[in-house]
């Protein structure tokens, strides 16, 4: 048999020369391609900068700026983690839910309008520990029940908004007393806003994980092949666990900051951060099937959205357009990506 | 060469004898949605005897209506190993057109809905098929799209039916054994679809894409026509809905209801025993499906659970369900 084998390498040399070209073709265009990327969503960027910037003198004012960055610091927070759960190949929906279950325990333990404990610092460990037992109780489903994440986090989303709900009662609307603490994500310290500043670390610390840490590394690993993983002896189960628990605190942090935004609690303190955040992880050019993709990319992909959002409102167009907008982009940038790699025999889920 | 034979067929027995429990999950996967339903049911009127003896079922049927039409179509496209985010949006666009169209052009209007709602997602259909992007990135950012112009057909308020209403609104009005006729129109949708995918070429290609696509297109499946016309039915079954919900209400608002129902639907198809990886669906038991979305509810209130926890229940309900129901093996990976 390895007679055969190779006197057949030996009769196909041409053939394995021109595969070789092939290849080398291929992988030069994998790395133009790897550039290309985030390049294009930079262009993108720039033209988009330029353009508003042609259309509303306001635009480009400092005060603009850091109300552009303040809008993004909550999405770009959640989106860390979303990346994260992405690239295992996994979806985490239950954003909203988490996010109002951990704001709704952070105001009612903190200093509110309807009394009861003033826990300070505490308030914030015991919020984020809700959101903390979220995650893990996501996690543990989906590895050791072996349900989908797309339902177990469906499922969560409720869970957490019924969380919410159950804590909020019946009584008045808790209102944030502290006055050090009111208007505290959009003040500017060291000429950023408060939350953006929190965003740059969560994003460092994103990074630091995936690139340096053996979480990261096996998250990567998972999301190109679970079976090699397994099969090399690598931890997938409790990675994947911590994966899903580091995504929650992040929600939990982004929930506990948007209602220090919002200044009173409420149970929805979420809604629609969902659709800003998995847009911009697949504009983005995070592969839904895991594997590939990274922090910095959603990075670009929730700037894109909240300027082209910024932006449209002080253009003027009617904020009804807006979903569209997020939308028309998201196809556009699918359809950019996917274009090349268009093949009879591929199969896109 | 006979050696290695030999060793292939040694290799086939076990697997051969594993059979019998591939079957029976199977047919508990048949089942499931069905004794779920009965089980919640069982305790609602134990509880509250009244509830059933008033009519309750038939409440239960007609608010379950728009649910079962979307997590038809849900169903259809789950089949095929797509998701479409994009129906419930779809649906209440095909509302609120229906309730802008019934006054000008009356008998026509629910043509022109399901004409426009099934090319809705035979657009879905065709990008995915031919650009082959992922399905949930495409119709989550269709989702936005018509939720855009619903908003904008509506000028962002409640529109109400000005006249020619009552002829949509008699499918509410009338039934069969009280149960509304928006009701019957899932069921029958249901059986349609049922004889599709079991006796038609058309059906069986596409429950082939769903359970190994590379196989169908190896096996000359026309995978992407297929593709397209489950999509395009996912539209059809959303312009139902919208129908149901003017039959219903008179009257679509553009905000919010397009949400509300997404999330139910997929739960409800996925409680009806689809596997949300593709190649496995019933839409008979969808019904049940659907049915055990509009008890749940009900049954929290019957069981004097709080009304504020019930979302909580509702979602502990979707995981409890559907980790029951899925049928899996070991060394499978779950995403």
């Amino acid at each position: 048999m390895v007679h055969k084998v190779l006197s057949e390498q030996g009769a196909g040399s041409i053939t394995t020369t021109a595969i070789r070209i092939r290849e080398s073709g291929i992988e030069r265009r994998a790395r133009f391609r790897g550039l290309a990327e985030p390049l294009s969503l930079l262009v993108a960027l720039a033209v988009l900068i330029g353009v508003f910037s042609l259309l509303n003198e306001r635009f480009l004012t400092t005060s603009n700026i850091q109300n552009v960055l303040t809008q993004s610091a909550i999405p770009l927070i959640v989106a860390v983690g979303a990346t994260l759960v992405i690239l295992l190949g996994s979806i985490d929906l239950s954003v909203e839910g988490v996010m109002g279950a951990t704001g709704m325990t952070w105001i009612l333990l903190s200093n509110n309008s309807r009394g009861g404990a003033d826990l300070g610092p505490w308030a914030w460990v015991i919020a984020l520990g809700v959101a903390l037992l979220l995650g893990i109780a996501s996690g543990l489903i989906f590895t050791a029940l072996k349900v989908p994440s797309f339902i177990v986090t469906l499922g969560m989303w409720y869970v957490g908004l019924g969380i919410a709900t159950m804590l909020y009662g019946t009584d008045l609307l808790p209102r944030l007393q502290d006055e050090g603490l009111k208007g505290w994500t959009s003040r500017i310290s060291f000429g950023l806003p408060n939350s953006f500043w929190v965003a740059l670390l969560v994003i460092g610390l994103g990074i630091l994980v995936l690139r340096s840490t053996r979480i990261g590394r096996v998250t990567l690993a998972i999301g190109n092949s679970e079976t090699i993983v397994r099969s090399a002896g690598l931890p997938a189960f409790p990675v994947k666990v911590a994966v899903f628990a580091i995504a929650a605190v992040l929600s939990g942090l982004g929930g506990i900051l948007a209602t220090v935004q919002l200044d009173i609690g409420s149970p929805t303190v979420g809604s629609g951060v969902l659709f800003i955040v998995i847009p911009a992880v697949v504009i983005g050019g995070t592969h839904l099937a895991g594997g590939k993709g990274g922090i910095l990319r959603t990075v670009l992909g929730v700037f894109l959205l909240t300027i082209l959002n910024n932006g449209l409102i002080l253009s003027g167009v009617e904020s009804s357009y807006q979903s569209a907008v997020t939308g028309a982009i998201l196809v556009a940038a699918i359809v950019f990506a996917a274009w090349s790699q268009r093949d009879r025999l591929r199969v896109a889920k | 060469m006979t050696k290695i034979d030999s060793e292939r067929t040694k290799v086939a027995v076990p697997a051969r004898g594993k059979m019998p429990s591939v079957k029976r999950i199977g047919g508990w996967h048949a089942i499931g949605p069905i004794v779920i339903f009965l089980a919640i049911l069982v305790v609602v009127a134990i509880l509250t005897p009244a509830f059933i003896g008033s009519g309750g079922l038939a409440i239960i049927a007609s608010s379950s209506a728009p649910i079962l039409l979307l997590a038809l179509g849900q169903a259809m496209v789950l089949n095929v190993g797509s998701i479409d985010l994009s129906n419930a949006a779809i649906g209440l666009l095909g509302a609120i057109l229906l309730a802008l169209t019934l006054g000008p052009v009356a008998g026509l209007s629910p043509v022109i809905v399901l004409l426009a709602t099934t090319a809705f997602g035979a657009v879905n259909g065709l990008i995915v098929a031919y650009a082959q992007v992922p399905s949930f990135a495409l119709t989550l950012g269709t989702l936005g799209i018509f939720q855009a112009v619903a908003l904008v057909a509506s000028g962002r308020t409640t529109v109400y039916v000005a006249s020619n209403g009552e002829g949509v609104h008699a499918l509410y009005e009338s039934g069969i054994a009280n149960v509304p006729m928006t009701f019957w129109m899932g069921v029958c949708l249901a059986v349609f679809l049922w004889v599709l995918l079991r006796y038609t070429r058309i059906g069986r290609g596409m429950t082939a894409i769903g359970k190994n696509e590379s196989a169908a297109i190896f096996s000359a499946v026309r995978t992407r026509s297929l593709k397209v016309l489950a999509f395009a039915l996912s539209g059809f079954a959303a312009g139902l809905a919208g129908i149901a919900i003017i039959a219903q209400a008179g009257s679509a608002s553009p905000t919010g209801l397009g949400s509300d129902l997404l999330l139910p639907a997929i739960a409800a198809a996925l409680i009806g025993g689809t596997s949300i990886s593709g190649g496995v669906v019933n839409p008979l038991t969808v019904i049940f499906g659907a049915l055990t979305v509009a008890l749940v509810p009900i049954a929290t209130t019957a069981v004097g659970i709080d009304a504020q926890a019930q979302s909580l229940v509702y979602g502990a309900v979707i995981i409890g369900v559907v980790a029951l129901t899925m049928s899996r093996n070991k060394s499978s990976i779950v995403k």
